[in-house]
């Protein structure tokens, strides 16, 4: 654990004491702010316009309105930032020769892999811990948003960060090139995205396709052809579609275990990675 | 402390290193000599566990590098042959890290980080950014970084590139001092080096041991019991009459001008006393009679050339025809 501690506070010390945090962190709280003060009065517009109709007025809900687009744009913002975030951690280790320190040292690779995710999901905290802001400076006026479903969305979108962090944690694991590292990161990102807009089409079912691959082997063994299709697991795969019910307010324990279990197969992927360097 | 036993490493179709075997004994300073190429870095990057062997095996205090590769590291300080520095950093804070990812416990990590910054000469510069620093002082802060926890065992892949003279006097101290309790390996192409800071050496070229002993044996190795006579009064029957001389091989005139005679004698045979009294006998003037010991220079540059009469003797290396089969 103190090898973990160490490797992670040097990682957050690199991160502040180089410009990186600063241009992410700020590029970060311009654009989730400015759609945040957009909603915002497009939301007070809205009020004034229907103030006169009681009806109207009391479908308007801030948490609607204002809150759920801001997880939302934030989910957006780390698809295309975290990237840069993750793509030094291993990659410039490896370029610099620093490895060679780490990798002498009495450290194991899991502590190391571990640590540089520690590190960066500090980093993912300032960002997000800083947009709490938004809702508690609203939260005196009239517009005052429900803070439970706030909190929950609060919480989807830093499982769906810490989730890309490992994903691209394990890209900088690959290769020594700080581009190929993130330009491989943001592909995955983007694949898991868009991994879903499949689902409605791909009406083709699983066991179908296990028969055919299994040459027709599947239903003699009586397993049945129907069931999920294919674009119902395509759909449980999109990063984003998990996040729809927190941005809600709903709190799933499906979603959270799918989250969980991507950080937790990354880090294992990259501790395996770095591990082969053993018997390389 | 240290056992490398048939070590051999490939990359692709390339033998970088091959079939190499040696071994340390504690308190010792082995010096790794070779050309640039020669296998140097990959032999002790295998040492370090940074790098599988394709085969064979290191064991550092008993412990094999591959199988408890913790408790290797743990005894282990290292300076690969470019400082692994995070520019970043100040060096004060670099060495905290490094300490921490070393074990050395929370409470020594402050004394031990002031010793290690007042050893490598760094007081001047402990509070500033490691980027900013000259070649130099990036070295040793490499340096301080590898000896910090006071490590067992020391492995310095050219400690003195980049250095200017002085410092280097102060970093071949420092890695002297460091003998005794601490076991030491490091690699370097300046023969000086070696002569100045090592008790044995290992001479490694294409990925092979060349020759394996102890300084003033390899001096000693095809320069013993040739002397140079210097005569002062030119006597054409000397030649001849030390020749005939019972423990004398042959005699040699390099320079007929100064009568400079080069005198081998018969293996296991001293003519020297003989050779003294006969000159002094017929009146030569005897000016000079000393032993010629070739230099490190000269023994490196024979072995690398591959030089029949200077290549690997009995017992000492691991040329190809001993492991032909075996590769």
């Amino acid at each position: 654990m103190r090898n973990v501690l160490a490797i992670a506070g040097r990682e957050v010390r690199t991160y502040f004491t180089s410009p990186l945090a600063y241009v992410v962190i700020g590029v970060f709280l311009l654009l989730s702010g400015y759609i945040f003060w957009a909603s915002l009065v497009r939301f007070s517009e809205l009020c004034l316009r229907f103030a006169s109709n009681p009806y109207f007025s009391s479908q308007l809900n801030v948490n609607d309105m204002v809150v759920r687009p801001l997880f939302g744009t934030m989910g957006i913002i780390f698809l295309l930032l975290l990237p840069v975030v993750t793509m030094r951690l291993l990659a410039e280790e490896r370029k610099a020769g620093t490895a060679e320190l780490l990798f002498t040292s009495p450290v194991t690779s899991g502590q190391v892999v571990l640590g540089k995710y520690f590190g960066a999901a500090c980093l993912l905290l300032v960002m997000i811990g800083v947009t709490l802001t938004y809702p508690i400076l609203i939260s005196n006026s009239g517009a005052a948003p429900d803070m439970k479903p706030t909190f929950v969305g609060y919480l989807g979108v830093l499982l769906m960060g810490l989730a890309l962090l490992a994903i691209g944690l394990f890209f900088s694991s690959l290769t020594d090139n700080q581009i190929v590292a993130a330009v491989s990161a943001f592909g995955a990102f983007l694949m898991l995205w868009v991994i879903d807009w499949m689902s409605s089409s791909a009406t083709v079912t699983l066991a179908a396709l296990m028969n055919s691959l299994s040459l027709g082997l599947w239903e003699k063994a009586g397993l049945g052809t129907g069931g999920p299709t294919l674009g119902d697991l395509l759909g449980s795969l999109s990063i984003i579609g998990h996040l729809n019910d927190f941005r809600k307010g709903l709190l799933d324990a499906q979603h959270v275990i799918f989250y969980v279990s991507v950080i937790f197969m990354a880090l294992f992927v990259t501790q395996r990675v770095l591990e082969s360097r053993r018997w390389r | 402390m240290l056992e490398v036993s048939d070590i051999s490493k490939i990359y692709g179709t390339r033998r970088v290193v091959d079939h190499v075997s040696f071994s340390v004994p504690k308190g010792e300073i082995l010096g790794f000599l070779g050309p640039n190429g020669a296998g140097k870095t990959t032999t002790m990057r295998i040492i370090t566990g940074y790098v599988p062997p394709t085969s064979g095996t290191a064991k550092v205090a008993g412990f094999d590098v591959q199988e408890q590769p913790l408790e290797v590291k743990r005894r282990l300080g290292y300076l690969p042959e470019h400082p692994p520095l995070y520019p970043e950093m100040l060096v004060r804070s670099y060495l905290e890290f490094t300490g921490r990812i070393r074990g050395v416990p929370r409470k020594q990590l402050k004394a031990r980080t002031d010793r290690a910054i007042e050893r490598c000469g760094l007081q001047a510069v402990a509070g500033r950014l490691i980027g900013v620093l000259s070649k130099g002082y990036q070295q040793r802060v490499g340096l301080a970084q590898a000896i910090l926890h006071e490590p067992d065992l020391l492995i310095l892949d050219e400690p003195t590139v980049g250095l200017d003279p002085n410092q280097i006097v102060e970093i071949r101290k420092l890695i002297t001092s460091f003998a005794g309790d601490h076991t030491v390996i490091l690699s370097t192409h300046i023969l000086a080096e070696v002569t100045k800071t090592c008790h044995r050496v290992v001479i490694i070229n294409e990925g092979r041991i060349w020759a394996a002993d102890t300084l003033a044996a390899l001096e000693a190795r095809g320069g013993a019991g040739r002397m140079l006579v210097h005569l002062a009064r030119p006597a054409d029957e000397a030649v001849a009459a030390l020749r005939a001389l019972p423990g004398v091989a042959s005699v040699d005139v390099p320079d007929a001008r100064d009568w400079g005679l080069v005198v081998s004698q018969r293996p296991g045979q001293d003519a020297r006393e003989a050779i003294a009294a006969l000159a002094v006998g017929r009146g030569w003037g005897l000016l000079e009679m000393r032993p010629l010991t070739r230099s490190l220079e000269d023994i490196f540059t024979e072995i690398v050339r591959g030089d029949p009469q200077a290549a690997p003797s009995a017992g000492v290396a691991t040329p190809a025809e001993d492991h032909g089969g075996a590769a």
